[in-house]
């Protein structure tokens, strides 16, 4: 009976209730858009660097993660690599060492980062397979001439004036101290001229452990988790369970690995959130506006509800279900029209005129993100306000005596 | 008339001193010449094991050394593997180290010279001995009962490695005990101890150098002579080469 009446009372006025219900699907389809470029451009971003190169949590010993020496190493890799298989949460995890290095190449050198990667494991934590531009993905066998191989980052190539099947010579101190020097063979490209990579040699493990002089020992373990989410939370009881076998070995997850990129990511969220509250407050204001209007409108029509008996609760909750019903109708249209866009958001995103860059990541476009948040946060906050716009001219309609309400215009 | 005899005396005075200060520098500076010499010989070869502690491991080099008065040098490690042939050529005022792995030489530029040698305790500069000690420090001598105690202070517009070197000689023996390094304000940087004397060729020798950092707790190396044969006839000026430098032995 109830929701008949407001049905009716809805599509009477089709062109008031038009209007209204318009401006609260533009609300929420504003809403729902500055929500989703929010959470888009940083998912985006960690997505980007998480499986790039960072992984979702680290491992490495000691302050190695701040101060980085050579001699820094995790010792006991199986103690380490067995709570790492064993974790429900961890899904794939790959072992790296690192060292700085001087590379030669006739009569170029350049400064290069070494890195020593597990050639079976490390395409499972990160997007290195996908990277190699051109040759093939290495492994621990010598080439034909007995050289170990080497993937080298496009910026490397460029300086060092080498392609595929050059040779690279690579000098660096060993963690005892030695003089590490080597030749290695390179058997592909990496990256871009601008991607992280484009200044890194990547060696097989055992290779660049040999150079580097440290045994089997690695400096860092990266991984990622089935739920990005709470990394802090697996970080900390993987650190939990690492104390008990190895106590010296640190985890730290995305957020203490990508220091710099995570504090002005958080900063710039307080500043979104601070348009956000404006965005959604401007967006209330609409509503409010409409509600009122329409309820204040049919001010006698409340009159003569009142007058041929209604109780005062029914009409308030009349004008509730009504207002309700009118969210609804206009989230249920303001979710047909975000379909298309939200669509266009993820998958194409608008071209930044000029490229932004945050903790070194660079972003091109800016896109948005959908997720449950985005796509529940906006509707409830427009079926709240809905709910408390109505409780201002409900109360006027229920508390006006039939009288003045009929003589009123 | 008396002033005049004032004015003498207090000449006299004056030049005695001098000259007696002269005279201790004088000391000094054959003292020094002495120990510089000790090492060197006209024509040396030496077999050298060096050990580099550090607090986390101890690496053990054993090499070669050949020398031809202060000018030319030649130093190639002999063990362990994965370091054999790496070799140093020192020529006049320049230095280079090859590394037979990549078949590279690389020249160490004047800017390395405080750099370590290797990765040990020792800098390129130790091997190198670019400063003759007695040309760039004004030396200052003090005796005790069984030493030698010499202060080197830079000479005014020289550019030295060092702010001061306190250089203890044994006096009976005549032969270095210690020598500690300073950094131009004052703060001790390392000491090099000098023991275990031996007969070399019927010269005695302190046959263990140990080179101390201060500055880097758990870090020393120790330089032991095994042979040294000063005067190796076959060691001449074109052993000091670049091609010498890099052919395999």
């Amino acid at each position: 009976m109830l929701f008949k009446l407001a049905f009716r009372n809805i599509f009477r006025q089709r062109r008031r209730s038009l209007l209204t219900g318009l401006s609260m699907t533009g609300g929420f389809v504003l809403c729902t858009f500055s929500f989703s470029i929010t959470q888009g451009s940083y998912g985006n971003a960690i997505e980007f660097f998480t499986l790039d190169h960072t992984g979702h949590i680290q491992i490495h010993w000691e302050d190695y993660e701040q101060r980085p020496k050579i001699y820094k190493t995790i010792a006991d890799r199986d103690a380490v690599e067995s709570i790492l298989e064993k974790s429900d949460e961890v899904k794939a995890y790959a072992p790296r060492v690192f060292a700085p290095a001087l590379a030669y190449a006739g009569n170029q050198t350049s400064p290069v980062s070494v890195i020593g990667i597990d050639a079976e494991l490390e395409p499972t934590t990160s997007r290195i397979k996908q990277k190699v531009r051109s040759g093939e993905y290495f492994n621990e066998a010598l080439t034909r001439n007995g050289f170990a191989k080497a993937m080298i980052g496009a910026g490397v190539a460029n300086r060092l004036n080498i392609g595929l099947g050059d040779e690279i010579v690579l000098i660096s101190q060993g963690a005892d101290g030695s003089i590490a020097n080597d030749i290695f063979e390179v058997v592909a490209l990496v990256g871009t001229k601008d991607s992280y990579d484009r200044s890194s040699v990547y060696l097989p493990l055992v290779a660049a452990q040999e150079f580097i002089s440290v045994g089997d020992q690695v400096h860092e373990y990266a991984m990622l988790v089935d739920h990005a989410n709470s990394s802090e939370v697996i970080a900390a009881s993987l650190q939990l369970q690492l104390d008990g076998v190895t106590p010296g070995a640190t985890v730290s997850p995305w957020q203490v690995v990508e220091e710099a990129f995570y504090k002005s990511m958080q900063a710039d969220l307080q500043g979104n959130y601070f348009a956000m509250a404006i965005i959604v407050f401007l967006v209330c204001i609409g509503v409010l506006n409409t509600v009122l209007m329409s309820v204040l409108e049919r001010t006698k029509e409340f009159g003569v509800l009142r007058a041929i008996g209604s109780r005062p609760a029914q009409v308030f909750k009349l004008i509730f279900v009504e207002t309700m019903l009118m969210a609804t109708l206009s989230i249920a249209l303001g979710y047909l029209l975000l379909i298309p866009l939200l669509t266009f958001l993820t998958q194409v995103g608008f071209v930044l005129p000029e490229p932004m860059e945050m903790g070194g990541v660079p972003f091109l476009h800016l896109k948005g993100g959908v997720n449950a948040l985005v796509l529940t946060a906006p509707a409830l906050i427009i079926y709240a306000f809905a709910a408390l716009v109505t409780i201002l001219p409900g109360i006027r309609a229920v508390s006006i005596t039939p009288k003045t309400a009929m003589s009123s215009h | 008339m008396r002033f005049w005899l004032v004015v003498l005396v207090f000449l006299t005075s004056l030049s005695l001193q001098h000259s007696f200060a002269e005279a201790l520098s004088d000391e000094a500076h054959q003292i020094i010449e002495e120990m510089e010499k000790l090492y060197r010989g006209d024509a040396s070869r030496a077999t050298i094991t060096m050990t580099v502690v550090t607090p986390r491991n101890e690496r053990r080099l054993r090499m070669s050394a050949e020398s031809l008065g202060q000018e030319y040098a030649l130093y190639r490690i002999l063990a362990p593997k994965k370091e054999e042939g790496i070799a140093t050529l020192k020529r006049e005022k320049e230095m280079w180290n090859y590394f037979p792995k990549i078949n590279k030489v690389i020249k160490v530029p004047p800017s390395m010279m405080m750099g370590s040698w290797m990765g040990s305790d020792v800098t390129n500069d130790d091997l190198l001995r670019e400063t003759e000690l007695v040309d760039a420090y004004d030396l200052s001598l003090e005796t005790t009962e069984d030493q030698y105690r010499i202060t080197l202070v830079p000479k005014e517009d020289t550019v030295t490695v060092w702010g001061r070197i306190d250089y203890m000689v044994d006096r009976h023996a005549m032969l270095p005990v210690e020598q500690v390094f300073f950094d131009e304000r004052g703060r001790k940087i390392r000491r090099m101890e000098f023991s275990d004397v031996k007969e070399f060729e019927g010269k005695r020798l302190p046959s263990i150098l140990k080179v101390i950092p201060l500055n880097k707790e758990g870090h020393e190396t120790v330089v032991e002579y095994e042979q040294l044969d000063f005067d190796a006839t076959d060691v001449t000026k074109d052993l000091f080469t670049r091609r010498n430098l890099t052919s395999r032995f």
